[in-house]
């Protein structure tokens, strides 16, 4: 177990190494010098070595990388030049939103793809199994977005159930923080349902044939017992590593409805910074995301060892 | 030189063509759906170029925001006056282009990842598909709004940030099954006569992963397709005065009370595209690589 921890430490390390270097040389060596982009082409010399001067420019680039790095792990990312905030503090500003619709899309979509998927695992062979599966492809295939203006269109502008957007924090009015998330996260589950119920069926599947699941069966379990029972444990393991991929795409499909839902979040911060050409704010931005999704990946491949020990087994045998 | 096989048991000939219907009626009925549905797109999308029912951004300024129905506007006009159907089918070209740029560069540069990394050393596998994975861990759209803010948003922006995201999956995909046509005797074998790895890998790996990689590709395009429209959606993508699908929307966006049924064309072109691709694919791995597709590999 030690061993597994470690080798995920060590990947999770490399990785986040490697990919604030490229964010790094992105954001210093592609585009144009960015001087010139905040004093335009005709400014001063003297303004120009001033301003390197300040930004630090002028120094070598791995004297200027350690600079960066240790501003990013202090949690100073930087300022906003187009608005002048400052980038930690607005991160943190904004996180309720995109906390909302991306817990809240898990918390709808997991539990309704195990049971989606283990239905139509167990009726496999049958026709009521073809709804789930329609239900899923056409899920799959549903941009986020334009379920998103569906549903604003029918629950919002037809019936005038439920707000068109906006967000409310729970903490300061629950009925309508509930009321101002239902549309979002409905939007934001469809797909990520879909995919997660495509796993779980597949997943079922397989743990359905097993030997165990006979045993089961033989020792007077029903079908559908035993798939409660044994299969859906065993199915769920895979899921977990699903789950870490899926992550990634919830936050993609999150910044996709927040701008539909105009929702104050991160993902509308990025949108409306890359909009603005703020490059800076974008590199920080997606540098945080991708340091999330890494350690979330670190906490899924440890999970992964602990539920499955034939993983970390494997693994020590291997090495 | 007659075949004698066919010769000895060589059926009536209707009974030969009634043979082949049987066949294509075997075929998994998600292929018929998918094929139908990518063959309308593209057939559409090329039919652009030909003739479309009005100019590109033609403005009909006496007609904007035409319903549906309207003589010499099936399907309605736009807030500036532009025919839906044009602007629909101008949009299935855009989508069409990307998706295949972006689909066909990044399967060749990731399943030469992918091929390069399972016929690598042993003790660099671990760590490069590890780093493969971290690569699959992050969304395309992030991707692409870096990339935005950096060179601009644009067409070129997008295929790009879709290339990006897909090479990872390319290569994922390929590892598994490449290592395990590697371990295969014949593999042993093409060695023993002194080829070359990357011959094997070329000759030998390569051919045998093909069905797999076709089945990818659709999904690919279909994943293509959508984070176009995604990105289009969100201004990032493509520009004004091309017509995208994902554009079409954000416009409509804001025309929620005033045109609802604009929003629902282009959102049903999006859908029925992607899905057509997606059944496609389903269809292609039952027909194509039946072992896959019974373990059911979702």
């Amino acid at each position: 177990m030690f061993k597994h921890t470690l080798r995920s430490l060590l990947t999770l390390a490399f990785t986040a190494l490697l990919g604030s270097i490229v964010v790094f040389v992105l954001l210093r060596q592609l585009g144009g010098d960015i001087v010139t982009v905040f004093l335009g082409r005709e400014a001063a010399p003297i303004d120009v070595s001033y301003m390197r001067e300040r930004l630090g420019l002028d120094s070598s680039l791995i004297v200027q990388y350690l600079d960066w790095l240790r501003g990013i792990l202090s949690g100073d990312l930087g300022q906003s030049y187009g608005m002048g905030y400052d980038i930690f503090d607005e991160i943190v500003r904004r996180l309720g939103p995109t906390l909302m619709l991306t817990v809240g899309g898990l918390i709808v979509s997991v539990p309704l793809s195990l049971v989606l998927g283990t239905y139509s695992a167990i009726n496999a062979k049958k026709v009521r199994s073809s709804f789930v599966d329609i239900f899923t492809q056409v899920g799959i295939a549903i941009p986020a977005f334009w379920a998103g203006l569906l549903l604003v269109l029918v629950f919002a502008v037809r019936l005038g159930w439920l707000p068109t957007g906006g967000y409310v924090p729970f903490t300061e009015d629950p009925v309508q923080a509930m009321r101002h998330a239902i549309l979002p996260v409905c939007a934001l589950s469809l797909g990520v349902t879909s995919v997660f119920t495509r796993y779980v069926r597949t997943a079922m599947i397989d743990v359905m044939n097993e030997d165990f699941m006979r045993s089961a069966m033989a020792r007077g379990r029903t079908r559908r017992g035993a798939a409660l029972v044994h299969g859906v444990r065993n199915a769920s393991i895979p899921l977990v590593t699903v789950a870490a991929l899926q992550f990634g795409q919830l936050i993609a499909g999150a910044v996709v409805v927040e701008n539909v839902f105009v929702l104050p979040g991160i993902g509308r911060l990025i949108v409306t910074a890359t909009l603005g050409r703020e490059v800076v704010v974008v590199q920080s931005l997606a540098l945080v995301i991708m340091f999330i999704i890494l350690i979330l990946n670190f906490f899924v491949d440890i999970a992964y060892g602990f539920l499955d020990p034939r993983i970390r087994d494997k693994e020590s045998s291997n090495a | 030189m007659p075949d004698i096989a066919n010769t000895t048991t060589n059926p009536p000939v209707a009974s030969k063509s009634s043979q082949m219907w049987k066949r294509l009626r075997r075929l998994p009925i998600t292929l018929y759906i998918g094929g139908t549905l990518v063959s309308l797109f593209v057939l559409v999308a090329l039919g652009s170029f030909i003739w479309t029912p009005y100019p590109a951004n033609k403005l009909n300024l006496t007609n904007r925001l035409a319903p549906p129905g309207t003589p010499g506007f099936l399907l309605g006009t736009d807030r500036a006056g532009r025919d839906v159907v044009t602007e629909l089918m101008l949009g299935a070209r855009n989508s069409l282009y990307v998706s295949v740029v972006s689909t066909i560069v990044a399967m060749l540069v990731g399943a030469t990842i992918g091929l390069s990394i399972a016929g690598s050393k042993r003790f660099l596998q671990g760590p490069l598909t590890r780093l493969v994975d971290a690569g699959l861990a992050l969304p395309g759209i992030l991707t692409a709004l870096v990339l935005a803010a950096k060179i601009g948003a644009g067409n070129t922006t997008a295929t790009l940030a879709i290339i990006i995201w897909q090479i990872p999956i390319a290569a994922r995909v390929t590892i598994g099954p490449a290592r395990q046509i590697l371990a295969l005797d014949y593999v042993e074998a093409a060695y023993s006569y002194g080829r070359r790895k990357s011959y094997v890998l070329r000759r030998h790996v390569l051919p045998n992963i093909s069905p797999l990689l076709i089945v990818l590709s659709s999904i690919m395009f279909a994943a293509a397709i959508l984070i176009e429209a995604a990105l289009a959606f969100l201004s990032v993508g493509v520009q004004p005065p091309t017509s995208s699908w994902g554009r079409f929307l954000n416009e409509t966006q804001s025309l929620l009370e005033a045109a609802p049924y604009l929003m629902f064309f282009p959102g049903v072109a999006i859908v029925l595209t992607a899905l057509g691709f997606n059944l496609l694919g389903d269809g292609l791995r039952t027909v194509l690589d039946p072992q896959q597709a019974r373990s059911g590999l979702a």
